[in-house]
């Protein structure tokens, strides 16, 4: 459960400063799949780096499983990062020097040795991921060498290698020709029904804010819109839902 | 940990050009930090360990000297005698006294044919010392004792009559040689030989002789090419035998006494011997001094030897014979101690601040490259990274750095020396005390050099260290 209060976040360069986000209150149950969507400028990004405890630089409460975000330190914040959420990013983000493989469990060398994987289990695991992903043939290539969509595939993997329960995604289609991107929000799907992770995804492109049960609207730092659909199934519920979580 | 450190390798192997670039000057200053100090300790060791023993003080008689600026007034001076020997050797540290007496009587040494070709005949200087000092020198073939020839009485025609190595067959000691009165007649050499003239001949003991290692050095270094004689082996030179004339001068008849000839021979080499002249052992001296010059000679030393228990224990004990009354000698051996001191001093300096301007360029390049990586650290970061994770990898890879650009640099200096040294060899003439190896690159040294690689690498590194760990994940992954 992912539980946002008051969140405000305002940037500053020096002598001016933009209120990027004024009070978000928002609230994610556990393998929910939310769609994020807005102009842009209106704050997703933002938000998103709020939520996955990249920036805690902002006033207002964020909530995860009951912990304070703002009340954790670094260590136990990388931590949080490392092991809970798996971030993918419209640019993919795959390190050039290092093979897919090595691009996979990189989240591996980061967990302090307590309760991690081996690096042998690192190993099998990426080899695992790669094969789900229809990669294995490319463990070893660099990521130079692929496609956009072999490459965001690349990058789902890395974020699903500690199991993580909640995937935040910003615009993972986006640089994605229309193929590519059903290839991805298949797998999004499946990943949200079959193994109930939670998404949070920032997207532009319709198809995938269609196939979320969830689309917040956000505009100029507001969440104005607040809809649950469940696109073959009751539109009621989610309605109903809707009104709780407000 | 283990995970860093995959990381640390990918990102030195990635990188490895910057990196090179970047330890170029650390490999630099290392080598010449490491080359001079290994110079100077290797001069310093030859210097203090064979030139200047520094384990041992030379305690004279204090010169009471009133110094008024131009007017020196002489007040005379206090003698070293057996009392004195006693009371030095009961300051602490001390393990050994021996009196050394300087030889007063004008002598004249030669021989040595079968060395040189030509019989040399050479003023002698002489100073005479308690065997004690020198027993481990002395071959075991050979003894290092005064002998009384007094007695001298086995009839003999040939030295293998006499059987020991230092016994040859000779002629008896002559009557003034008996008594410290001796003879008072002012003849010159010729005539002494004459009044001498032999009884028939008798077993006698050579009289021992030692040189010092310096001697042999100058000789090989400077005088030998000078004169184009030999090379000297001081192996080769032990048991060479020689005539002694005491009492007979090349430069001035002896004054009043008759010359006594007696049959020398060398039997070791010490440290502790006079570097130019011989050294006999004391009671030689003390009889030929009274004998010849003033019947209380006996009894006074010139110096004496204190042997201190360690290099470090040198200046007490130094502090401990002025308290005493007495002075020590100046061997030379602090001046060259403190000229090394200095010349290591600077060297390793001017190396250190080359190293430490080439921490600046590695600092540098670390900015640099954080600023290429910057994309890089906020991926690590967005997996699970976290301040204190970039901080070790930014550090970790600069120690490596440091660490193979000290061991490049101190291969290096060792190169350089192991050339320097060969050059030497081969190409610069020998000088006294040439030594096979100019350098001496101690466990410490090597340790020393690479830590210190290490450490300015390290220390270029956490500026920027600290700015990759401040690093805003969020910014630098979403480009705004
Ligand atoms: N580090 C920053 N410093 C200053 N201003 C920033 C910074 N990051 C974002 N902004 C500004 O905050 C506003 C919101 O940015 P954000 O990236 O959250 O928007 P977005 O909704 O993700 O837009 P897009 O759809 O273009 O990605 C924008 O006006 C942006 O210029
Ligand atoms: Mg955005």
């Amino acid at each position: 459960m992912i539980r946002l209060s008051g969140v405000h976040k305002t940037y500053r360069t020096g002598q001016t400063s933009l209120e990027v986000l004024k009070g978000v209150d928002l609230e994610i149950g556990d393998g929910e799949f939310v769609s994020i969507i807005g102009r842009s400028g209106s704050g997703k990004t933002t938000l998103l780096n709020i939520i996955g405890g990249l920036d805690s630089d902002y006033t207002g409460k964020v909530e995860v499983e009951g912990r304070k975000l703002s009340e954790m330190s670094d260590r136990d914040l990388s931590r949080y990062r490392n092991r809970h959420i798996g971030f993918v990013f419209q640019s993919f983000h795959l390190l050039g020097h290092m093979t897919c493989l090595e691009n996979v469990i990189l989240p591996s060398l980061f967990n302090g040795g307590d309760g991690g994987l081996s690096e042998k289990q690192a190993q099998d695991r990426g080899l695992e991921l790669l094969a789900q992903m229809d990669l294995a043939d490319k463990a070893h290539a660099r990521p130079i060498h692929l496609s956009g969509g072999q490459k965001q595939r690349i990058a789902i993997a890395r974020a699903l290698l500690h199991k993580p329960e909640l995937l935040i995604c910003d615009e993972p289609t986006g640089n994605l020709d229309r193929d590519s991107g059903d290839a991805i929000l298949k797998l999004f799907s499946q990943l949200n029904e079959r193994d109930g992770i939670t998404l949070i995804i920032v997207t532009h492109d319709d198809i995938i804010a269609e196939a979320a049960a969830r689309v917040v609207r956000i505009v100029e730092g507001n969440v104005v819109e607040d809809r649950r659909s469940e696109p073959n199934k009751n539109v009621d519920t989610s309605t109903s839902q809707r009104e709780e979580s407000a | 940990m283990s995970g860093l450190t995959q990381l640390i390798r990918k990102d030195l192997r990635h990188h490895r050009r910057h990196f090179i670039l970047a330890s170029i000057g650390i490999v630099v200053g290392i080598a010449a930090f490491a080359f001079f100090l290994a110079l100077g300790s290797g001069v310093r060791s030859v210097v203090l360990g064979e030139i200047f023993p520094l384990d041992k003080l030379e305690v004279i008689p204090r010169s009471t000297d009133v110094d008024l600026g131009p007017l020196r007034v002489g007040m005379g001076k206090d003698t070293l005698n057996d009392e004195a020997a006693k009371k030095l050797g009961e300051i602490e540290h001390v393990t050994g006294v021996y009196p050394k007496m300087k030889l007063t009587v004008p002598s004249i040494a030669a021989g040595g044919k079968e060395l040189f070709g030509n019989a040399m005949r050479t003023e002698m200087v002489a100073d005479g010392i308690d065997p004690k000092l020198v027993a481990e020198d002395i071959d075991s073939k050979y003894a290092f004792a005064y002998f009384d020839d007094r007695e001298a009485t086995k009839a003999c025609k040939t030295d293998a009559d006499c059987g020991e190595t230092m016994l040859y067959c000779g002629d008896p000691l002559p009557a003034h040689a008996m008594t410290a009165d001796g003879a008072t007649a002012g003849e010159d050499e010729p005539a002494a030989e004459v009044a001498d003239a032999p009884k028939g001949k008798v077993c006698r003991h050579y009289v021992p002789v030692i040189a010092s290692n310096h001697l042999v050095e100058i000789y090989n270094g400077t005088i030998r090419r000078a004169h184009s004689l030999p090379k000297l082996n001081p192996n080769f030179v032990l048991g060479l035998k020689f005539d002694l004339r005491v009492g007979a001068s090349m430069v001035r008849a002896s004054k009043r006494k008759k010359v006594i000839t007696e049959r020398g021979r060398l039997v070791g080499f010490s440290d502790r011997a006079i570097s130019l002249g011989l050294t006999l052992p004391l009671g030689y001296v003390s009889r030929y001094n009274v004998l010849f010059d003033d019947p209380n000679a006996a009894k006074t030393f010139h110096s004496i030897i204190v042997d201190v228990d360690a290099k470090d224990n040198v200046a007490g004990v130094a502090k401990g014979v002025e308290d005493a009354g007495f002075d020590v000698a100046d061997s030379g051996a602090e001046q060259a101690a403190m000229l090394i001191a200095v010349f290591m001093m600077v060297f390793g300096f001017v190396s250190i601040v080359i190293v430490g301007i080439a921490a600046i360029n590695i600092m540098h390049v670390f900015f640099m490259l954080i600023y290429e990586r910057q994309r890089e650290i906020g991926i690590m970061r967005a997996v699970g990274a976290s301040r204190a994770n970039i901080r070790t990898i930014i550090l970790g890879e600069a120690a490596v750095v440091g660490a193979l650009a000290g061991v490049v640099g101190v291969g290096l200096s060792m190169l350089a020396a192991y050339g320097f040294d060969l050059v030497s060899a081969k190409y610069i003439p020998d000088f006294p005390y040439k030594p096979d190896t100019y350098f001496e690159f101690s466990p410490l040294l090597l340790a020393t050099s690479v830590g210190f690689a290490i450490g300015f690498c390290v220390l270029g590194a956490v500026l920027p260290a600290r700015r990759a760990a401040k690093l805003d994940p969020a910014v630098v992954l979403t480009g705004q």
